[in-house]
């Protein structure tokens, strides 16, 4: 900062009133200029400091007559003060331009990517569509149940009214263990299971693992189901597709069609495939549905009294009704996948994207 | 099964109907059509046009430049083909037909010379898989019609997908009876016409299984010239996907078709002592089908043989012995009825499955068998000239005819359905496919079940034909409250959840790979020969070796699965495996036939932080992973456990591996795995490894979470650096100054670790941070000094720390 010409404060010509106020706007017209902590300083000695024009100027009065020296004291005291608020003021300022100033300084780019010390893990998309199933399901109040995937040929089949050489047999290729061991080939056989433990009323659903004997573009030799089983009295065919339809337009979405349609599965009588409309062309017909609008979903039905033979439980007393559903289709029309192999290559690429 | 328009039209009259249509009702009646393909479909542009010249084309040879009409616009054509006169009647495609194949008709100059369009051949239009030169239509076609509906080929060929259950439906006739159910159009199914014979029919068969065929029928037919079908009869074959061979085994594949009853036609001059006996075959016994495959029969196989042995096999296949050649004279036509169960096993056993055998073992109609006898009979003597003998034969037990009756009542089928349904309206929806209805008593219904519908034996088949012909989309979507009941989980069911969340947190991806391995994977294991995981569940029919297997370790898979990911270029990978390992049960427990046990499997390579400018470059490390073990353990609450460093199994790095235990149990082991199993799965760079032996894990005691009281007053730590000798551990060092109870000890960690230039050799320098609060009160500098001191003198005491 330049140095202040002091020229007039010797000047007896002026009255000490005069001084003071020229001080005070010299002081007023420069403390806006000093936007430093020092040069903020540096100001304030040269004016109130021990060398400062106003120290100067008490040295005067000892010049004045007594008369006027309190006059003249109160004068000076006077312009002191506001000369201190002045500083202050202008200091409370500088320091927040000060620390303005030092933020400005640390600026980072905030574009540059963050530090994650890990990539984000990530759920297989068939663990998450089966969540998404089963906490619909539980919000229905359906229990869980599972089951082992190597299976007694009885609780696959014959439970479940598909005798040995029956051509309903054929629906399923089957790999086998054993002359009655297999790899199950649905998870139906649980419902079996959860029945013999358990009288009705029954409700719940079964997430598993199951194998057929079939691989290609469309086929996996090991897949995902769930199957849902509701056994009660007075549960009706009404009730099955009032259920099958809230799980549907809560997984996929309320604006999907549905339709029920007759199909043949041993264990449930009547049966049903329930088809949804296409969600990928909304109905109009594409590659996916085959040009008919349509997406097979599920596979349901009443259960079978045969069944209820099986289980000892009374089909006078209780209806009930099943269901099974593939989790690799219901993740392919989720999310747009097309390649069935992609579940079991477990290729990062691939797992990543369901971060 | 597939049947076309014009066919089922032979039954049922539904041209009020779109193909279409007809197609959606049997669909939502249960039998889906999968396909609807028409022939002749978008080909009406292909109109009936007379050849008004033909001249030489100016600048080709071997073209000719026609004048057409088509009686109301002229056309010029350029043709290729050398069969067309002027006078003739040929199929031209208009300019902007597409023809099968995706030919489009466009207005083009070829040599100079415009040309307004295409005459087409038979190949052109989809109608034969090859053809020379152009169709010549007959003279009375009229002009300008399109060329499909002129011929009669305007057809639509259904594809239906059928279910097991319906059998009736494996014909035209089944079909038919269907699509009259479901557009109220009457099915018309004339009696068959019995052609007369001559000369008495000898009684040539035996059957000596009754059980297994309860009807045998068949017909002699003398003097049959055998040669191409007419291309009707081919033609509607071909339609179906039945390829045409000659006029005698075409019909017999024609009656197959249309009423759903497999026949077989033998030469008859063949059979030795000319007749027929039904009987088991002999253990042993060699046969050749017509297909020309040996094979070897049990005694369970029915065979039909003539006076010395089988010459086919019963409802699977004729025999090569006793086939039509084109010099048979004299035919033996068999329509048969054999129990299903016996026709499945054979078929099944020796892995021909056969439009015949498809049908016998779903169960065909023993009431039809004379009549499609007849009706192949009437076709061949048609087609072939050949003349029958007086009558047939016909074994048949009566009983056999007998017809099951089954009783429905309304009320249990709306209380099944959820909809209120009369008796009237079940009555008329089961006369409408043909059952016999009579009332019963009070709400219910008598029903005669037809021998054409095994399926329906019980109430309940008779409710799902009420409800699907009713139709499903006319019963209600509605939802009951139920009673409530206790909603279980499977144990351990919220804890694996738990688990993978826990590992998602920790950056591991999630994998599934097939439960089934190589069963040579246990050597790239380097497992010992008599190591008990060898020991594994096998399948006995396996897709391919690979997958042969069922693992009783998730590691192979997953060591594969890293390496695939290595060699598409990965640089860092997290993966888990979280599913059950399978091992054969040491004794047989008849409710679980094998030993399932979930494991745990993690796998860690590459970079420990992803690559950025602000992220390092080291590698991840054995203690990477202890870390994500050690947060699994926190998170489930696991709290003591140990880390030892002995992992018998041979596929580990001996250093860089320990086991998790829990007291004596082994709960799982991690570390780097050998070099050599890395290079055995091709990987050429460390691989972190931990397997998880979840049943124990999820078993291990746990502790259970207390709050503890959080102190007001400040703590003060000291930090101590010292030197130990290289197998002092650090477990060592911790339970040393745990050792000595300090109650106001709250924290200690090891915070630096160092051996290398400045240390002695042997020797490796700790760095300790203890601190100390109290619950009670403000710790002076000076007690805590004096409990540090007592530490420090526990570590030279116990570790032989020598403090720096």
């Amino acid at each position: 900062m330049e140095a202040f010409s002091f020229h007039y404060l010797f000047d007896v010509g002026k009255s000490m009133k005069q001084q003071l106020e020229e001080i005070l706007n010299q002081a007023r017209a420069q403390v806006g200029e000093a936007d430093t902590e020092r040069s903020l300083g540096e100001l304030k000695a040269q004016i109130l400091g021990r060398k400062g024009s106003i120290t100067a100027l008490m040295k005067t009065l000892a010049g004045c007559s007594p008369e006027e020296r309190p006059l003249m004291g109160k004068l000076i005291n006077d312009a002191k003060t506001a000369l201190e608020e002045l500083f202050e003021a202008r200091a409370q300022e500088v320091r927040a331009l000060d620390v303005k100033r030092r933020l400005e300084a640390e600026r980072l780019d905030v574009t540059l990517p963050g530090r994650r010390g890990l990539v984000r893990g990530s759920l297989h998309p068939i663990t998450l569509v089966r969540e998404e199933v089963v906490k619909i399901f539980s919000s229905l109040g359906f229990g869980i149940a599972e089951g082992p995937e190597i299976e007694n040929d009885y609780y696959n089949f014959e439970a479940l009214n598909m005798p040995k050489n029956h051509p309903a047999r054929d629906m399923q290729d089957t790999f086998y263990i054993s002359g009655d061991v297999v790899l199950r080939t649905h998870t139906s056989p649980v419902q079996v299971r959860t029945m013999l433990k358990q009288r009705p009323p029954v409700r719940v659903i079964v997430p598993g693992t199951v194998y057929r004997r079939d691989s290609d573009l469309t086929h996996s030799p090991m897949f995902h189901q769930v199957e849902g089983l509701l056994v009660d009295r007075h549960v009706t065919f009404a009730d099955l597709k009032g259920t099958l339809k809230i799980f549907l337009e809560r997984f996929f979405n309320s604006n999907i069609s549905i339709r029920f349609r007759p199909s043949f599965f041993p264990f449930t009588e009547p049966s049903a495939e329930v088809d949804i409309s296409c969600v990928i062309c909304g109905g109009k017909g594409c590659r996916v549905c085959k040009d008919s609008g349509w997406l097979e979903i599920l596979g349901c039905g009443m259960v079978d009294p045969a069944v209820y033979g099986a289980v000892d439980y009374d089909a006078s007393e209780v209806t009930g009704f099943a269901f099974g559903m593939g989790l690799e289709r219901l993740c392919m029309l989720k999310n747009g996948i097309g390649d069935l192999r992609l579940f079991f290559d477990n290729d990062i690429r691939f797992l990543r994207q369901f971060a | 099964m597939n049947v076309t328009w014009n066919w089922l039209k032979d039954f049922v009259d539904c041209s009020a109907f779109s193909p279409e249509e007809v197609a959606r009702r049997l669909t939502m009646a249960g039998l889906e059509v999968e396909g609807l393909h028409k022939t002749g479909a978008g080909l009406d542009s292909v109109v009936v046009a007379l050849l008004e010249s033909v001249e030489a084309h100016p600048n080709a040879e071997r073209l000719t430049l026609c004048r057409a009409t088509t009686g109301s616009e002229e056309f010029q054509v350029v043709c290729g083909a050398t069969n067309h006169r002027t006078g003739d009647k040929v199929a031209l495609a208009l300019v902007g037909t597409a023809l099968p194949g995706d030919v489009k008709i466009k207005k083009s100059k070829i040599r100079g010379i415009e040309s307004q369009g295409m005459f087409c051949s038979e190949k052109e239009l989809g109608l034969a898989e090859a053809s020379e030169g152009i169709i010549i239509l007959p003279a009375d076609a009229p002009l300008g019609k399109p060329v499909f509906e002129v011929l009669g080929l305007k057809d639509a060929c259904f594809e239906i997908g059928l279910t097991p259950n319906r059998a009736d439906c494996l014909s035209v006739l089944g079909v038919a009876r269907e699509v009259a159910a479901l557009t109220g159009m009457p099915l018309q199914v004339a009696p068959p016409t019995v052609v007369v014979g001559s000369g008495p029919h000898p009684q040539l068969v035996t059957v000596e299984e009754p059980q297994r065929c309860p009807r045998y029928a068949a017909r002699l037919i003398h003097n049959v010239q055998i040669g191409p079908s007419p291309a009707w009869m081919a033609r509607r074959l071909e339609a179906v996907g039945i390829r045409s061979i000659n006029n005698v085994v075409d019909v017999t594949n024609y009656v197959l078709m249309e009423l759903g009853q497999p026949l077989h036609a033998f030469d008859f001059n063949i059979l030795r002592e000319k007749r027929i006996v039904v009987k088991n075959a002999t253990p042993g016994e060699r046969f050749v089908t017509l297909d020309g495959k040996e094979h070897v029969l049990d005694g369970e196989d029915l065979v039909i043989c003539d006076g010395c042995g089988p010459v086919a096999l019963a409802g699977v296949m004729g025999g090569e012995n006793s086939e039509i050649q084109a010099d048979t004279h004299d035919v033996l036509i068999e329509s048969a009825y054999f129990d299903p169960a016996t026709i499945r096993r054979t078929s099944k056993r020796l892995g021909m499955h056969t439009e015949a055998s498809h049908r016998f073992e779903r169960g065909t109609d023993i009431e039809i068998v004379p009549v499609a006898l007849e009706r192949a009979v009437q076709l061949i003597c048609e087609l072939s000239g050949g003349v029958p003998a007086e009558g047939h034969v016909d074994v048949c037990a009566p009983h056999c005819l007998e017809r099951p009756v089954v009783e429905i009542s309304a009320r249990n089928a709306s209380t099944l359905l959820g909809i209120d349904i009369s008796r009237e309206r079940i009555r008329e929806l089961l006369e409408s496919i043909k059952l016999k209805v009579q009332d019963g008593a009070e709400d219910r219904l008598q029903v005669t079940v037809p021998s054409f519908r095994h399926d329906l034996e019980r109430e309940v088949d008779l409710i799902e034909e009420v409800a699907r012909l009713h139709g499903y989309e006319h019963i209600p979507a509605k939802l009951s409250s139920w009673s409530a009941d206790s909603c279980t989980v499977p144990e351990f069911y919220e804890r694996i959840t738990a688990l993978r969340y826990a590992l998602v947190a920790d950056g591991f991806a999630e994998t599934i790979n097939y439960s089934f391995v190589a069963p040579a994977v246990w050597d790239k294991m380097l497992l010992d020969a008599a190591d008990p995981r060898r020991n594994t569940v096998t399948l006995l029919n396996p897709l391919t070796e690979e997958q042969s297997v069922m693992r009783t370790m998730l590691a192979p898979s997953m060591l594969e699965t890293v390496a695939r990911n290595l060699a598409r270029g990965a640089q860092a990978l997290r993966l888990f495996e979280l599913r059950p390992v399978f091992a054969p049960h040491a004794a047989s427990d008849r409710e679980h036939p094998a030993l399932e046990r979930p494991a745990l499997c993690l796998a860690m390579c590459g970079r420990r932080e992803p690559e950025g400018w602000a992220q390092s470059a080291v590698m991840a490390d054995f203690y990477d992973l202890k870390g994500v073990v050690e947060n699994l353990l926190e998170a489930q609450g696991i709290a003591r456990v140990d880390f030892v460093p002995e992992t018998a199994d041979p596929f580990w790095h001996p250093g860089k591996s320990c086991l998790v235990k829990s007291g004596n149990t082994v709960l799982g082991a991690f570390g780097e795995i050998h070099p050599e199993v890395a290079e055995n799965f091709e990987m050429h760079v460390p691989i972190l490894l931990c397997e998880l032996d979840l049943q124990a894990f999820f078993r291990a005691p746990v502790v259970t979470r207390k709050f503890c009281q959080l102190s007001r007053y400040p703590n003060i730590q000291r930090d101590t650096a010292f030197l130990v000798d290289q197998n002092i551990s650090a477990k060592k060092v911790l339970d040393t100054v745990r050792g000595v109870k300090i109650p106001v000890l709250e924290e200690i960690v090891l915070f630096d670790l160092y051996c290398g230039q400045g240390i002695p050799e042997g020797k490796k320098s700790m760095a300790v941070r203890v601190r100390y609060r109290s619950g009670e009160k403000t710790l002076t500098d000076d007690e805590v000094s004096a409990l540090h001191q007592k530490i420090v003198d526990a570590l030279i005491r116990v570790c032989g720390a020598v403090v720096r």
